[in-house]
């Protein structure tokens, strides 16, 4: 692939653009277990670079990778196919904060932590909240419709998207969406551009829902014995019609990885769940609070801790919060792949999901955890594996087979937050057979040329593990 | 090229899920928003080199060594990776690959001739009889008055100092990668402190010498401490916390305390203690990109005039110094007017008063 350097320093000057080996393989990887290499890095500063870049990709068919942080699970930002990544750091101010329409406008690569911080003084935040705040970005948020352990009350990005600037395949600027909370029936674009991981168009700009930051908070935490007792908890949790803020389970092999490995302290159970209310009024979140215990005491949820206080809120979601940590360091020799990370399924399946996910890791010789926003239906799982060794990446594969085989068995879905990209693919594509038609052709529609990241989704190959090099060197 | 030392580390590679959370602290990010400038980007360039997928080129040396080692990354990594260590075997093998800068080589020579960085011989500590081991170090001995005055304080407070005729802790060696010069040096070290206590002066030195030799090291702001009696300076300052200090040795309060004890009130950096913003002096940075320390500096010395006290306080001679170069950039450009001093400047005003 032949690219005009000169021409690209022209629109962002030199110290904008970088071409290095080193930094071609360093933006060739994110957080999944993909890696290629792209052919240059590029900083734009101005919506007019966005346009002139992608205009000249267009012209000459090279391919344009937009990247956030690189913080995506499943190799969404990977440039499978080299090109232009479009690096959108530099492009990270607040254009206003509108307290009175609830509202902020932002540019694509703002960082999310920052928005909040900034937000904070006005009494307000931006909910959708993933684990990853402090480094994802707005644009990478949109791009994959982020979601968070508050997402079971506020929603996820797609809730609190109201519109955007989007550049689109041939380098034009369009304005989607609305400065309004509603927005009744046309064919609503902006909705399209959130999750799709940068193959329809470029976000440049946000305009953002914006929610009050309630004024209590108060976090319980309740043991189970049996795991199913804990998902029955959780659902008639949702069915009964409380409004927690957060609903969290973690499984045994969680419970047990912070505990051996960050000596956490946590009851030694089958499975824990979390809950939280948060409200203006604190009559109402103790109501929600004592009304969600009642259920887990129901179920045989035993040790329930409840807790306004900062800092008894902190120790009991501590365990939570260090599971990366804590899986990342399970067992010497095993490394926590982002594989078969994420999934949703319907609210009276989520125990029996944990339940398959052990024994599908099982059977195929990994170690699987299960743990998730489970308010929201959503399941995460990582694969912890011997990276260097091959079986143990055939073991994978057919684990995460079997994981997706059993999540489209329930009415369930292959991403749930963590987006689609390489790795999980090839399930999504089973997921929408029939629809794939429609989603080629729209994808078609805005983007003839297939520059805009290509061979993503449902164009990316049928096989995740040969899909790119993996990033480990395996035996 | 061999990778020895990478690959004793292969394990904790792997043990890197490339979260990113490590950009959101990362001193250098801050200034050049490259992801290869990251603990992750350059976790990703060792990596690299490991598997064959990267040769060793000067462009990686030099983003090996654009690196204050502030620690920064290990503090927010969610998978405890402890960054540093990686980064350093990383810059030892590329510096056996033929990757070390003139200036650093330079360095190590120096250390070997005259035991201290400056390959000054003239640079020699004062040595006295006492009781308890007192370590200088190099960038404190090539500032006598200071030391001069961290002793006459140690000795005000009734410590007898016993200061030896020492050499280097052997920290730059390691941070600049010259792992065979560290191992015969450390051995010479080790002759003359064979004691397991010791007290050091400089931040750097003292969690070097508790890390690598496994002494029970105190920092001198510790022993002052214990012995300071209470003091009115009527002073208004922020505390600048040194990486090695807060966050290789825990240190956070004991400098605050001994504030507190001189009857000055501290205005805090939004960034403190454990998530200290970095200075931008350590690492070797200074002998490897200085225009990049110095944007570092100016970044945290922007946050000190931020909290409005006109006078910022470190027990480091190396924060001092780079702050201070800042400062007077910033204070020039008409922007603040804020004065850096070293704890031992505030301490032995009191102690006279
Ligand atoms: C430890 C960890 C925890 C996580 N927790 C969560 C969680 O709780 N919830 C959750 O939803 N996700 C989570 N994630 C996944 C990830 O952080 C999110 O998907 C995040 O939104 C990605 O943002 P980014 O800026 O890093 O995007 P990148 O990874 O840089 O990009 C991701 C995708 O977005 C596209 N993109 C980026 N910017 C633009 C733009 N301006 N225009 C168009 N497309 C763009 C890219 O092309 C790519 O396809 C987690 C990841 C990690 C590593
Ligand atoms: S924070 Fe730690 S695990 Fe995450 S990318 Fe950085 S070094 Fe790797
Ligand atoms: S040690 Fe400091 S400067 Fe070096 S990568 Fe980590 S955070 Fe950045």
């Amino acid at each position: 692939m032949k690219i005009d350097l000169e021409k690209l320093k022209g629109i962002v000057g030199q110290d904008n653009i970088k071409n290095d080996i080193a930094d071609l393989y360093v933006y060739g990887s994110d957080s999944s277990v993909h890696n290629a290499l792209a052919s240059v890095v590029v900083r734009p500063t101005t919506i007019e670079q966005v346009q002139a870049i992608v205009r000249y990709a267009n012209a000459e068919l090279i391919p344009v990778v937009a990247r956030g942080s690189g913080s995506g699970m499943s190799g969404q930002a990977v440039p499978i196919d080299g090109g232009i990544v479009l690096d959108f750091k530099n492009m990270n101010r607040i254009i206003e904060i509108r307290p009175a329409d609830m509202l902020c406008k932002v540019e694509a690569g703002l960082v999310d932590d920052d928005l909040n911080r900034a937000l904070k003084p006005y009494g307000l935040f931006y909910p959708p909240l993933p684990a990853s705040s402090r480094v994802a970005t707005i644009g990478g948020e949109i791009a994959n419709n982020a979601s968070g352990i508050r997402s079971v009350k506020y929603g996820a990005t797609r809730d609190s998207v109201l519109g955007m600037k989007v550049v689109l395949a041939n380098g034009d600027l369009v304005n989607l969406g609305s400065n309004t909370k509603v927005e009744a029936s046309g064919y609503q674009i902006d909705r399209l551009m959130v999750g799709s991981e940068g193959t329809l168009g470029i976000i440049v700009e946000a305009t953002l829902l914006l929610k009050p930051i309630p004024k209590f908070r108060c976090i319980g935490r309740a043991s189970f014995d049996k795991l199913e007792d804990a998902g029955e908890a959780i659902s008639e949790i949702i069915a009964s019609g409380a409004s927690p803020s957060m609903l969290e389970l973690m499984d045994n092999i969680a419970i047990t990885a912070v505990n051996t490995t960050l000596n956490m302290g946590l009851p030694d159970v089958e499975a824990i769940v979390m809950f939280e209310a948060d409200g203006k009024v604190k009559e109402a979140v103790d109501a929600e609070i004592n009304f969600m215990k009642e259920i887990c005491e129901k179920h045989s949820g035993s040790d329930i801790e409840t807790s306004y206080d900062l800092k008894e809120r902190t120790k009991l979601f501590a365990g939570r919060k260090k599971l990366f940590a804590a899986l990342s360091r399970y067992k010497e020799g095993l490394s926590c792949t982002s594989l078969a990370d994420d999934m949703a399924v319907p609210y009276s399946k989520m125990a029996e999901c944990a339940s398959k996910i052990h024994e599908i890791a099982k059977r195929n010789n990994v170690v699987m955890t299960a743990y998730g926003h489970c308010g929201s239906g959503c399941m995460h799982t990582k694969i912890l594996m011997d990276p260097t060794k091959k079986e143990q990446w055939e073991g994978a594969k057919r684990a995460v087979d079997e994981v997706y085989d059993y999540v489209r068995s329930v009415g369930g879905t292959t991403s749930a937050e963590h987006g689609i990209g390489l790795s999980k693919a090839p399930a999504w594509k089973k997921e929408k057979a029939d629809s794939l038609a429609i989603i080629k052709a729209i994808k078609k529609a805005l983007d003839p040329n297939n520059i805009l990241n290509p061979h993503k989704i449902q164009d990316a190959p049928d096989d995740w593990i040969t899909a790119t090099k993996l990033r480990y060197p395996v035996e | 090229m061999e990778t020895k030392n990478i690959k004793s580390w292969n394990d904790e590679l792997n043990v890197c899920i490339r979260c990113a959370y490590c950009f959101e602290g990362c001193p250098v990010f801050k200034v050049t928003g490259w992801e290869t400038d990251t603990a992750r980007g350059k976790i990703i360039l060792a990596y690299g080199m490991l598997t064959g997928d990267l040769e060793p080129s000067q462009y990686i040396a030099d983003k090996l060594f654009q690196c204050t080692y502030c620690r920064d990354c290990s503090e927010r990594c969610s998978a405890n990776v402890p960054v540093v260590d990686v980064l350093a075997a990383a810059r030892a093998d590329i510096v056996e690959a033929g990757f070390a800068s003139d200036t650093h080589k330079g360095m190590a020579k120096n250390v070997k001739a005259t035991g201290n960085i400056f390959g000054d011989k003239e640079i020699k500590a004062p040595v006295q009889q006492g009781e308890i081991p007192v370590y200088i170090g190099c960038q404190y001995l090539a500032r006598p008055n200071q030391t001069k005055m961290y002793l006459k304080i140690l000795e005000k407070l009734g410590v007898k100092p016993l200061v030896k005729d020492e050499i280097c802790c052997g920290y730059p060696l390691y941070a600049l990668g010259f792992r065979k010069e560290l191992a015969e040096h450390k051995k010479k070290f080790l002759e003359i402190f064979p004691e397991k206590e010791i007290v050091a002066l400089c931040p750097t030195c003292a969690a070097y010498i508790h890390e690598e030799y496994g002494k029970d090291v105190k920092h001198i702001t510790q022993s002052i401490l214990e012995h300071l009696p209470e003091k009115n300076l009527g002073l208004k300052a922020t505390y600048h916390d040194p990486c090695d200090l807060s966050r290789v040795m825990g240190i956070t309060e004991e400098p605050r305390e001994i504030l507190k004890k001189l009857g000055i009130e501290i205005v805090e950096m939004p960034k403190n203690r454990k998530t200290s913003h970095c200075c931008g002096g350590g690492g070797g940075i200074l002998m490897s990109d200085v225009n990049l320390s110095d944007d570092i500096a100016i970044l945290r010395i922007k946050q000190a005039i931020e909290t409005g006290a006109p006078l910022l306080i470190t027990p480091c001679p190396t924060c001092e110094q780079v702050l201070k170069k800042a400062a007077t950039v910033v204070n020039e450009k008409g922007n603040g007017t804020i004065q850096v001093k070293n704890l031992s400047d505030i301490v032995w005003k009191a102690l006279r008063s």
